[in-house]
């Protein structure tokens, strides 16, 4: 798998960090209540198929970087920044 | 059909004629009492003992696939009860005791082989942690023993004890762990389930679940509609899939989990060993491939293929413990897709809807837990109440923060247990 | 209390020549990492040129001449090499002072390439990696940088702490390039 990363290009993927669903990057508010907080820090949409991810170039810029991707080919559709993704 | 040794002998003069298939392959009556869907090791072991210990066999498996053709013959087979928390300990030591009995219970050869297992520590402070897991072990009522340095050289002599960042200070070793023939385990289970009149049905894929006035009712399938009064789902690898097919959205992030064999080789390595710092375990087969393992991808995934940098890594880990292997070719590598769960604990649990179970979020560990998985869901299905081994598995602790059971302490990212 | 004698991070390390290849120790200045503030990335650039000399290097590239370095160091970092960075600077980046935190070392002569593609996962190669391009990435286990200086020789950058383990592994490379001949 290679991602290609939006400042540096496309690289190994072992210079990347995986941290989760892009979900991770709307934070509900600390009053938003128990089902609100559930679903941002434990639940899933888990799909077989296209996902959005979170990976950070960790042995790279240092950039967080929102992946599309297939979760069962492994096929990277698409990347941005997580700057320009986030609310 | 039985198997014994007469029996073995008999076929043997007789040109092995008189062996019949193991189970039926009935078509889906279009109604049961109990719906299982997923004809894995737990699905099967759910099917099993709610015959023997319910009574209830108006039951059907329902596999998309064949029989045992997903996680339970991808997995590295290891069978082991040394957890640390309440919560874990005493499921996987109901577990390990229900594999000690299992091949007089199933009439069936699934070559459990309690060889031992050693977790490798490699300072003082997890020495430390070893020493107090295994006391939990023992309070537990199973067994560990703390091995130095030069009582392990004389069991692993094969270890490289002076690598210069993870030297071996010892290891805690569980003599009553060991490994077992995977596929053997499902065939057993479902030859079981079968002989006591459950419909176990292949190739039949489960489309849709059926509910009314939050109630089960029955699941669409690809070979039609089948009504049941309870559904049981036990789909770990696409249990997000299923759930969501009854409204539910699972605390579980799927991950790929590569695993490897080299060729055959003479005898050499007798025990399980852990090294845990480097993310890698080994076995040796009874074929003789040493069967290894390590980390997870890493990232969410459904192929049951993995990528190089996982396999570069344990293979640096193997070189870097037992420099030796480093002769053996690898033959083959593979990938199971794990139920990721936010502490690392499984799910075994009733759901919102009336007459729906839940079986999930094995991580890395399901083999093991096989045996006890089915045990007590099978004691949910059947009685609506907790199997006393089986109190914590909750699904609901992750939304209320009760009873989280996070043995490696390692936070609610799915990925890092 | 004695007299402490500064050492620099290679020092006894280098210099290194094998084959047609030398490592050497590249005396690195004041290391100062700078981050524009929000809304403030045209006045920093600005800034940084008044000042200093080197344009802004975009993503990718590395600006200005020995002495007077700035090296893009990642998302929305820049590094400013050699001098002690302007106190005007301040108003429109956050300044980071990474001086001693780094060891630098230079590469250079026939086959550098070959010995940093036993490291290095990116391609290297004069045609794709030219003069003034630089990068963020691995060599080895190490996060580093790298850079192809005007003169075609590479600066890299890595922890200093790592700064043993840098050159033990440069050097391997280097005798196994230099092997082959």
């Amino acid at each position: 798998m290679r991602i290609t990363c939006p400042l540096c290009g496309e690289r190994d993927r072992r210079e990347f960090y995986y941290k989760g669903h892009a979900l991770e990057l709307n934070r509900p508010t600390p009053d938003a209540g128990e089902e609100a907080w559930d679903a941002y820090v434990y639940t899933r949409e888990n799909p077989a198929g296209e996902t959005r991810d979170l990976w950070y170039h960790e042995g790279g810029c240092g950039a967080w970087v929102v992946v599309t991707r297939n979760t069962v080919t492994h096929e990277v559709l698409a990347t941005e920044l997580a700057r320009g993704v986030r609310r | 059909m039985r198997f014994s040794g007469l029996r073995v002998l008999k076929e043997g003069l007789t040109g092995n004629r008189g062996w019949a298939p193991h189970w039926r392959d009935p078509e889906p009556k279009t109604e049961y009492d109990i719906v299982i869907i997923g004809g894995g090791g737990h699905g099967l072991s759910t099917a099993y003992y709610l015959a023997k210990e319910h009574g209830l066999t108006n039951v059907a498996v329902l596999e998309k696939g064949y029989l045992g053709g997903g996680n339970v013959g991808r997995n590295t087979t290891i069978v082991r009860a040394n957890y640390f928390l309440e919560g874990n300990s005493q499921f996987y030591s109901h577990s390990l005791k229900l594999w000690e009995g299992l091949e007089e219970d199933l009439n069936y050869n699934v070559m459990h082989s309690q060889r031992g297992i050693i977790n490798l520590f490699h300072s003082d402070g997890q020495r430390d942690a070893a020493a107090r897991r295994g006391n939990m072990m023992i309070s537990q009522g199973d067994d560990a023993i703390l091995l130095g340095r030069d009582e392990l050289r004389g069991m692993l002599p094969y270890l490289n004890y002076d690598n210069l960042r993870f030297p071996i200070y010892g290891g805690l070793y569980h003599p009553r762990g060991g490994t077992a023939r995977h596929d053997a385990v499902a065939w057993g289970y479902a030859r079981g389930a079968d002989s006591r009149g459950v419909d176990l049905i292949q190739n039949c894929e489960v489309t849709g679940i059926d509910i009314k006035n939050g109630k089960v009712t029955g699941v669409q399938t690809t070979r039609g509609a089948i009504r049941a009064r309870k559904i049981a789902m036990v789909v770990a690898g696409r249990s997000s899939q299923v759930a969501a097919m009854a409204g539910m959205r699972l605390p579980i992030e799927s991950h790929v989990l590569q695993a490897f064999v080299t060729e055959g080789l003479k005898p050499c390595i007798d025990h399980v060993v852990t090294f845990g710092m480097g993310h890698f375990y080994i076995s040796q087969s009874d074929k003789g491939g040493l069967v290894f393992g390590g980390d997870i991808d890493f990232y969410a995934s459904y192929a049951a293929r993995g990528n190089l940098p996982t396999v570069e890594n344990v293979m640096e880990a193997g070189m870097a413990l037992m420099p030796m292997i480093g002769k053996a070719r690898v033959l083959r590598s593979w990938g199971g897709i794990m139920d990721m769960s936010p502490d690392g604990s499984p799910i075994i649990d009733k759901t919102h809807v009336e007459g729906l179970y839940l079986n999930c979020g094995w991580n890395y560990g399901g083999f093991k837990a096989v045996p006890g998985s089915g045990h007590v869901f099978a004691h949910l299905i059947a009685t609506d109440t907790y199997h006393e081994n089986a109190t914590g598995f909750r699904l609901d602790r992750f939304r209320t923060g009760r009873g989280i059971i996070d043995e490696e302490g390692k936070g609610s990212q799915h990925n890092l247990h | 209390m004695d007299k402490l004698i500064a050492k620099s991070p290679c020092a006894g390390l280098l210099p290194l020549t094998i084959g047609d290849v030398t490592l050497t120790e590249e005396e690195a200045g004041a290391m100062t990492v700078l981050t524009p503030r929000k809304g403030k990335a045209e006045a920093a650039a600005e800034a940084l040129a008044k000042a200093h000399g080197p344009a802004w290097p975009e993503p990718g590239r590395a600006t200005g001449p020995a002495g007077a370095r700035a090296i893009w160091f990642g998302h929305d970092e820049v590094l400013l090499m050699g001098p002690d960075p302007d106190k005007s600077l301040g108003q429109h980046a956050y300044l980071v002072d990474q001086s001693d935190a780094w060891a630098a070392v230079r590469l250079e002569g026939e086959g550098t390439e070959d010995v940093l593609a036993r490291l290095v996962p990116i391609d290297l190669r004069p045609e794709v990696f030219k003069r003034g391009h630089s990068a963020r990435t691995q060599l080895f286990h190490m996060s580093v940088s790298i850079t192809r200086l005007p003169d075609g020789a590479f600066l890299i950058l890595a922890f200093r702490s790592m700064a043993a383990s840098l050159v033990h592994d440069l050097k391997r490379a280097m005798e196994a390039v230099a092997a082959r001949g």
